[in-house]
């Protein structure tokens, strides 16, 4: 999958890139490939899979997914309720 | 002893072909401290009552920020200042660049500009003096051009040029001020006001140093070192540097309130081509800076393809990029960055300019105006050459060209009808590239700002979601307790909205750039008191500091409230009310009821009458500006 961090996000990335390559095997939870990227949760106000707005809590992720994570800076608030809503009546 | 000011006004009346200077005192220093109060104090106390914002009993205020010219990363900026051309109400804008600490060290913390030349003129300021000179060569030529011109004919290359091109020359509503070429007090039409004057330019030099006058140079010097070190040691400043503000693009799109078709949509499909990593390959030649700033968020640009874009006017922002890309349904990063570099060319305001010509694309679209009007052009939202066209034609006031330089209410109001549901401004000053239906904070700002449709009247709440995040934690020291999601209207709303706008008044007054101060970016709210407390040996606290804010824009509002502004023009276009119709935000609209009750919450919480929208006496007197109660009239 391609993962993109927005804005500030890239800054906590070792290498301060805007665009991560991670191969994915399986389906993972997103809250848990942004643990384990140690990218600070506090900081991601948005989250979209494949164009669409995600709960970051909730979506799983998988390979060949565009994945994008905005800080709040550059974007609305309030999406995740409405975003599970989407999902789950498209 | 006054420390951090030299103290002095220039004052310069045009009609008579006089300069004077005059000097103000300590006391009136710590209640107008520079910039935005200074600026309106002297708006308010200049300019009679009813002049003709375009004649030339209008007054024009240039006035640095406290900190303007100290050795301190984002502390640039200087404000211009009149009556609005665009909206008939108190006009204000803010820019750095290299021009306010120029004048600063010239030795002056202000301009009040009077009357009107009665040929083309420029102004020259030079430590200490100041002459008015004949401009009939200057006059018709682009800045570019009129700057080397200036520099040659003073003999010195480190001369600082403020002026206008034929935007303001043509008295277009919206016309901006530009300095170094690069950096526009774009908003509210400060470059019509100039142009109204006969007057090109304002070409400063000094050689003074700013040390000399702050009561602890040391203190400030060592506080520049570090901030200048922890640019890159901190996210939101790092990001301005290496992503700019082309990298809110992608974010807002996907949050869905990126203004798409004249703020129809939220999200546009054409979004990908306009972000930072398209800015940086197809764009950008060069990082600038501001004076002093080690932040470096200013673009250089240079195209030789599709167009040609000089690389004389800087690179768009995130709000030309906005205003000529999705709010005109355009992909084509390049032809936004030719509207950009024509709008510094002409010295006209990116946003307004946007805004007025993705209005009338939509008046073209739905036939409002048709090919006769247009002069031939197929002005349909998402063509590029039209757009580009009609830039060129409201500078010269060509055409349809000539309606639209007047903005969109007037232009609205000339086409009739619908015309007027498409007009998206409040108080005639056209919304900036940011949805109120996301951020219900930035709808609230838009209403009650003094200006009109501002979108740095107050940090965005998009900050104060998250109480863990960086931003909710650098607000915590202005009494910030509680997270609120962005989109939420209510009574808690309106108090966090009015000291987050009497927050960013304040970096107005000191001249710090809307990217310095906590929430937005990296110098936190103790490091600001700490800085002005160097800068004037003055024993002040963040409440201190607050309250001035909010003197100043009261004193704004007051001016506003004297030429008959009241709560009925605190309103927000129709269109907002109505839900987007894509996006991340799909069928999301604000709610007039809960808006309406936010406001009246938050007039009583700024001490302000619900029903007329005035200051009430006790509030001015609460902020030491009793004296302005007298101006309120009837009210």
């Amino acid at each position: 999958m391609r993962l993109h961090l927005g804005g500030h996000l890239s800054w906590y990335d070792p290498q301060k890139r805007s665009w991560l390559e991670l191969p994915l095997s399986q389906p993972v939870a997103l809250i848990e490939l942004v643990r384990q990227l140690e990218l600070p949760v506090e900081e991601i106000a948005i989250s979209a899979v494949n164009g669409h707005a995600v709960s970051l809590e909730e979506v799983r992720v998988s390979d060949g997914d565009r994945v994008e994570l905005y800080p709040p800076i550059g974007g609305g608030g309030g999406l995740c309720h409405r975003a599970v809503r989407h999902k789950s009546n498209p | 002893m006054t420390f951090g000011s030299t103290g002095k006004i220039l004052r310069v009346d045009l009609t008579h072909g006089s300069v004077g200077i005059e000097e103000f005192d300590e006391e009136l220093y710590r209640l107008y401290p520079g910039g935005k109060a200074l600026a309106a104090y002297l708006v308010l106390r200049n300019i009679a009552p009813g002049s003709d914002p375009l004649g030339p009993a209008n007054v024009l205020v240039l006035a640095n920020g406290l900190l303007t010219g100290a050795p301190l990363s984002t502390a640039t900026r200087f404000t211009a200042a009149a009556r609005s051309p665009l909206t008939g109400g108190y006009g204000e804008s803010e820019a750095g660049g290299f021009w306010g600490p120029e004048l600063k060290l010239a030795g002056f913390e202000a301009i009040v500009i009077l009357g009107r030349a009665e040929q083309p003129a420029y102004l020259w300021v030079h430590d200490g003096h100041a002459e008015i000179r004949e401009a009939w060569h200057l006059w018709g030529r682009e800045p570019e051009e009129a700057q080397s011109l200036i520099r040659q004919e003073l003999g010195d290359k480190l001369v600082r040029v403020l002026q206008i091109g034929a935007g303001g020359e043509n008295m277009v509503r919206y016309a901006a001020l530009i300095n170094d070429l690069r950096h526009f007090n774009g908003r509210t039409g400060m470059g019509a006001v100039m142009g109204s004057k006969n007057l090109k330019a304002v070409a400063v030099r000094g050689t003074g140093r700013y040390v000399d006058l702050a009561h602890d140079p040391q203190m400030i010097t060592e506080f520049g070192r570090q901030l200048a070190k922890r640019v890159k040691e901190h996210p939101q400043s790092w990001d301005l540097q290496v992503k700019g503000t082309p990298g809110l693009v992608s974010g807002l799109n996907a949050g869905g309130i990126l203004p798409t078709r004249n703020f129809h949509q939220g999200a546009f499909e054409g979004a990908d081509k306009l972000g930072w990593e398209a800015y940086e390959k197809e764009l950008l030649i060069a990082r600038r800076s501001c004076y002093a700033c080690a932040v470096r968020c200013k673009r250089e640009v240079a195209v030789n393809d599709r167009y040609q874009v000089s690389s004389a006017y800087g690179g768009p922002e995130y709000e030309a990029i906005g205003g000529f890309g999705p709010n005109c349904g355009i992909d084509d990063l390049q032809a936004v960055a030719k509207a950009n570099e024509l709008c510094g060319r002409y010295t006209l305001d990116t946003i307004s300019t946007s805004a007025s010509i993705a209005f009338a694309m939509e008046c073209f679209e739905h036939r409002l105006i048709g090919l006769k009007a247009t002069g031939g052009i197929e002005l349909r939202f998402g063509n590029a050459e039209a757009m580009l066209k009609m830039v060129d034609m409201i500078a010269y006031r060509q055409g349809l060209g000539n309606l639209l330089a007047e903005g969109v209410r007037r232009a609205a109001d000339v086409i009739g009808g619908e015309a007027r549901d498409f007009a998206m401004h409040v108080k005639g000053e056209e919304l900036a590239m940011h949805d109120p239906r996301g951020k219900a904070g930035v709808g609230l700002g838009y209403a009650i700002a003094e200006t009109g449709a501002d979108h740095l009247v107050a940090y965005h709440d998009t900050m104060l979601q998250n109480p863990a995040s960086i931003t909710f934690k650098g607000a915590v020291p202005l009494g910030i307790t509680e997270a609120l999601p962005a989109r939420e209207l209510s009574g808690k709303k309106a108090a966090q909205y009015a000291l987050l706008e009497s927050w960013s008044s304040l970096g107005k007054v000191i001249g710090f750039c809307y990217f310095g101060p906590a929430p937005r970016s990296f110098i936190q709210v103790d490091e600001v008191v700490s800085a002005v407390k160097a800068a004037t040996g003055w024993d002040v606290t963040v409440e201190e500091l607050v309250r001035v804010g909010e003197r100043a824009t009261n004193l704004a509002r007051v001016f506003n409230i004297r030429e008959g502004f009241s709560r009925k023009d605190d309103m927000l276009p129709d269109r907002l009310f109505t839900p987007l119709e894509n996006g991340a935000l799909a069928g999301t609209a604000l709610s007039r009821d809960e808006f309406e009750q936010t406001m009246t919450e938050l007039y009583r919480i700024k001490g302000w009458d619900p029903t007329t929208g005035a200051p009430t006496v006790e509030r001015l007197r609460a902020l030491g500006i009793e004296w302005a109660a007298g101006m309120l009239g009837s009210h």
